[in-house]
């Protein structure tokens, strides 16, 4: 069976969008591997909100993945603004918290260009929730957009493959990381739970 | 529980990527519940849970002849 033909326009509109989810999950992979650099190189343990605000970008990742994977739709949309909700929800507990700083309240880690961690997290969050109100604004949730596959594109789907392998790479190390400091139960950690002091 | 939430999304991912889109977004959403569960348990504890005593939301009875 032939796939329907499509308009330059309606194969543009797919382009773009397959472009900017590709672009979203580069930020956020880039973000995650500055914060993962920060723990291993330089000691800065992630503290339990912390290690949330991480799965909350993982989870918007999963989404993007997921549209590279089985193409556009609304469901996994949904899923990653979800997922920018909960991260900004996170962040913006964690940043009220350390506001007032306080014995054993103190931002946590190094500033980043004058800013920390959580305060970073809620202009991501709010970036990536602008991000796909604008996609939607000029993208609309046409149904064209289904129908083309990222496979289209040979060179952004190989990119976004690779882009794809490496965030569930990050996310299987923190997986591991997260065992190591915090084992089975609670996260209120100073060092790798399991590992020989 | 944390090991548990990043075990969930793992798994998301990884089944996801080999193609079985309902089961990854099953797993997906049981890692939101739980990271929700987790994110609620720290804020609210007693004994590890965050305090916030500088704001104040609820509104404040004053006291008799005051």
């Amino acid at each position: 069976m032939n796939a329907p033909a499509l308009t330059v326009e309606q194969r543009l509109a797919a382009l773009l969008n397959y472009n900017f989810l590709f672009l979203m999950m580069f930020v956020i992979a880039a973000i995650l591997t500055a914060a993962m650099t920060l723990q291993y190189a330089y000691g800065e343990l992630p503290c339990p909100l912390c290690l949330l605000q991480r799965v909350a970008m993982f989870g918007v990742c999963f989404g993007i993945v997921q549209q590279f994977r089985h193409g556009f739709s609304y469901r996994n949309s949904g899923l990653s603004m979800l997922f920018a909700i909960f991260l900004l929800i996170v962040s913006v507990r964690q940043t009220l918290l350390d506001i007032y700083p306080r014995p054993g309240h103190e931002y946590i880690g190094s500033a980043v260009f004058g800013l920390h961690m959580p305060v970073w997290s809620i202009l991501i969050a709010l970036a990536l929730m602008t991000a796909f109100a604008i996609k939607f604004l000029i993208l609309g949730g046409d149904e064209t957009l289904a129908k083309v596959r990222a496979e289209s594109f040979p060179l952004l789907s190989r990119l976004a493959a690779i882009l794809s392998v490496y965030v569930i790479a990050l996310c299987m190390i923190n997986f591991v990381s997260v065992v190591l400091q915090c084992g089975l139960g609670e996260c209120h950690t100073f060092g790798y739970a399991l590992l020989p002091k | 529980m944390m090991a548990v939430v990043f075990a969930a999304l793992t798994l998301a991912l990884i089944v996801g990527w080999f193609s079985r889109p309902r089961i990854a977004i099953a797993l997906a959403v049981i890692c939101l519940l739980l990271a929700a569960k987790l994110f609620l348990f720290e804020i609210y504890s007693p004994e590890t849970g965050f305090r916030m005593p500088w704001l104040q939301t609820g509104l404040t009875v004053p006291a008799d002849g005051a």
